[in-house]
């Protein structure tokens, strides 16, 4: 038991860095992106499919970062744009029909991929050292590293930077934020461009670990809300310990055999449990703040 | 008075279309329609089947047809639609008023439609039969061995032929199918006396590693796995997992993922028919010729589809009399077992009450980025 529980840590990198990526949406441009994940794999698509027609893999990498930052630009420009003043709730479901979109247009142009079709590279396959019965591979250590850098990288820039400091602004009061000088709107487009771009990267290096299906990829929206939950959509750290915490939980569900057919809820468990925990002791009326 | 003209070519149209639906369900002339619902969007996708059974179809009429009648295939995508396999099921029966099934390729038909064939008399002659039902209703009969009898095939294989003890599964089972799963590793035990070592008939997509820990951990030396190939086997050998033979279902074997199996793993696929990827093999040559002529792409469920156009052509050239879905369906239940070489045994349809008569498999091993036969022919697994 005790090996499928640091298994399932091998994979709670990878989980990090995509709740991440969903608190540094919300942190910065105050929006819950469903569609998150989709765009990442549309990216990361289009990039196998330029590999697999023979294009060398860094140039098809920046044209699939490229691509994903374009689309999740083009997502953040038409929230701005029309649904500025709107509650949080229904930018979200903007995201949310895109995903559903998005999702469709991916399964349609892309298909299935249990035939092996698409082929992710897969750099950081090389095992670095063993931990009881379970390898430990590259990728595991620089999924961590890549998600340390960015929980470091965010809270210092955001602490102590005039940009950071602006994207708080943004984030708290859009129309304060313009009043008072800051690009608004550009600069929230970029910030969706950049979470887009980022998504991208973070999927290409899940994907040769947890399978070149876009509905798959699309689909692990759901685990990276989870893990976005246990840092509360704010705390960076929080969150890198909840992709770990979720990865563990994972594995330990998939080894005792009582439970392993619902493997797949985990995720949503966890969802519930914070948010009943979370909502505890407040009472009917209350204000929410974020 | 173009409004008039456009109105009044309508309602020819729609009568004509009427009287045509009429006349195919039984009449004595006019085209035979055949029906078949196939994925062709959605999650399961096989373009190539309606397309080689046509092929099939077309070389028959340019051959004259059946007594004089041309054959003429229907085909439905229902995109893995349990509303669009129901209602592609009443259109083909009601409207176009098909004589019977054949060549149909949908992962819901059979769950769905069983009831539906049972009433109007219908039989059905899948190309790939999927769901638990196309191999225990009495209407339906496929000429694939299906997942289940391929299980029991390969764990036969895996026990007897690499003489393998730790026997052990993982596999990803679609909702409903469990029971046929369950009741495949039952026989292998009622045949050879052995169980598995590990079994996990829950594998769920994401990192495989926490899988293949367990796998490790039970000291598994053979493991059947039905799943996404390239992170597995990617995974499987960062966790130095190369001495152990990994059986793959049929639909792992493609020639994509042949190519993203390392070289040092030890890879093994059961196929439903004589491996597409050898052509010269018995049956094949036929196949191979038919799906080149066409320009259809070569896969094994195209094989399947030339193998139930050509058992179905068959039996339709054995019926005396007027072809009509009653005729179809009492020569279905009244023929005689057909020796088609592709297949691990005979075909037949029969009376009973369920149809699985396609046991067997042959077995190839990823070589080299290729798929290589190995010898020993079909594995048609028996009592020890």
């Amino acid at each position: 038991m005790v090996n499928s529980v640091i298994a399932g840590l091998t994979s709670g990198g990878g989980y990090a860095l995509l709740g991440l990526c969903v608190v540094l949406t919300y942190r910065l441009v105050a929006v819950v992106n469903f569609a998150m994940t989709a765009v990442g794999a549309m990216g990361a698509f289009v990039m196998v499919s330029l590999t697999d027609k023979g294009l060398n893999v860094w140039p098809a990498l920046l044209i699939g970062a490229a691509t994903a930052a374009l689309l999740s630009g083009l997502l953040g420009a038409a929230l701005v744009r029309w649904f500025a003043g709107h509650r949080e709730r229904t930018k979200a479901a903007v995201t949310v029909a895109l995903y559903v979109a998005l999702t469709a247009i991916g399964l349609r142009l892309f298909g299935g991929n249990s035939t092996g079709a698409h082929r992710f590279p897969s750099p950081f396959a090389d095992p670095v050292f063993t931990v009881g019965g379970v390898v430990v591979p590259q990728s595991v250590l620089v999924s961590l590293g890549f998600a340390l850098l960015i929980t470091l990288a965010v809270g210092l820039m955001l602490t102590r930077t005039r940009l950071g400091l602006k994207l708080q602004a943004l984030s708290e009061r859009p129309s304060t934020a313009e009043v008072v000088g800051i690009p608004a709107p550009r600069l929230a487009v970029g910030v969706w461009a950049g979470v887009g771009a980022i998504t991208m990267l973070v999927i290409v290096l899940v994907a040769p670990r947890l399978g070149g299906d876009y509905a798959t990829l699309a689909g692990l929206i759901s685990t990276a809300l989870a893990v976005a939950m246990v840092g509360a959509f704010r705390s960076l750290p929080l969150t890198l310990a909840g992709g770990l915490i979720l990865g563990c939980l994972e594995g330990l569900s998939s080894s005792l055999s009582s439970i392993q057919k619902y493997q797949g809820v985990v995720p949503f468990l966890v969802i519930l449990v914070l948010l009943w925990w979370r909502s505890r002791r407040e009472v009917w009326d209350t204000a929410h703040s974020r | 008075m173009k409004r008039t003209y456009t109105t009044a070519a309508a309602a020819a149209l729609a009568i004509s279309l009427t009287a045509a639906g009429c006349q195919s369900s039984g009449g004595s002339d006019g085209p035979i329609k055949v029906g078949s619902i196939n994925g062709i969007t959605g999650l399961f996708q096989t373009p190539e089947v309606p397309k080689a059974v046509k092929a099939v179809f077309d070389e028959v009429n340019a051959a004259g047809g059946i007594g004089g009648r041309k054959l003429e295939l229907v085909s439905k995508d229902d995109a893995m639609d349990p509303a669009r396999a129901s209602q592609a099921a009443r259109e083909l029966i009601k409207s176009e008023g098909v004589v019977a099934m054949a060549g149909s390729s949908s992962a819901v038909d059979c769950g769905l439609n069983r009831a539906t064939y049972g009433k109007e008399k219908i039989v059905s002659i899948p190309a790939v039969g999927v769901d638990p039902s196309c191999f225990t209703s009495p209407n339906i009969a496929p000429v694939n061995p299906g997942p289940y009898a391929l299980t029991t095939a390969m764990l036969y294989y895996a026990s007897e032929t690499l003489k393998r003890d730790k026997v052990c599964i993982d596999y990803t089972v679609l909702p409903g199918s469990g029971g046929g799963i369950e009741n495949a590793i039952k026989e292998w035990t009622n045949l050879t006396g052995k169980s598995l070592a590990h079994k996990n008939l829950a594998v769920g997509q994401g990192d495989p590693t926490r899988y293949l820990v367990a796998d490790k951990n039970a000291g598994c030396q053979a493991v059947l796995y039905n799943a996404t190939v390239a992170p597995w086997f990617a995974q499987a050998r960062t966790q130095g997992m190369q001495n152990v033979d990994f059986l793959l279902a049929a639909n792992s074997y493609t020639d994509a993922n042949a190519k993203v199996i390392p070289a040092d793993m030890n890879a093994y696929a059961g196929t439903e028919w004589q491996p597409y990827t050898d052509p010269t093999l018995p049956g094949n040559e036929r196949w191979a010729k038919l799906v080149d002529e066409n320009g259809i792409q070569k896969t094994a469920f195209s094989q399947g589809a030339v193998m139930a156009a050509d058992v179905f052509v068959q039996v339709l050239k054995s019926i005396k009399g007027d072809i009509t879905r009653a005729s179809v369906t009492k020569a279905f239940k009244d023929m005689k077992p057909i020796n088609y070489p592709m297949a691990g045994s005979p075909w037949v349809f029969g009376p009973g009450g369920e149809h699985s008569p396609i046991k067997g498999s042959q077995f190839v091993k990823a070589d080299r980025g290729g798929w290589k036969v190995l010898p020993g022919g079909f594995t048609v697994p028996t009592k020890k």
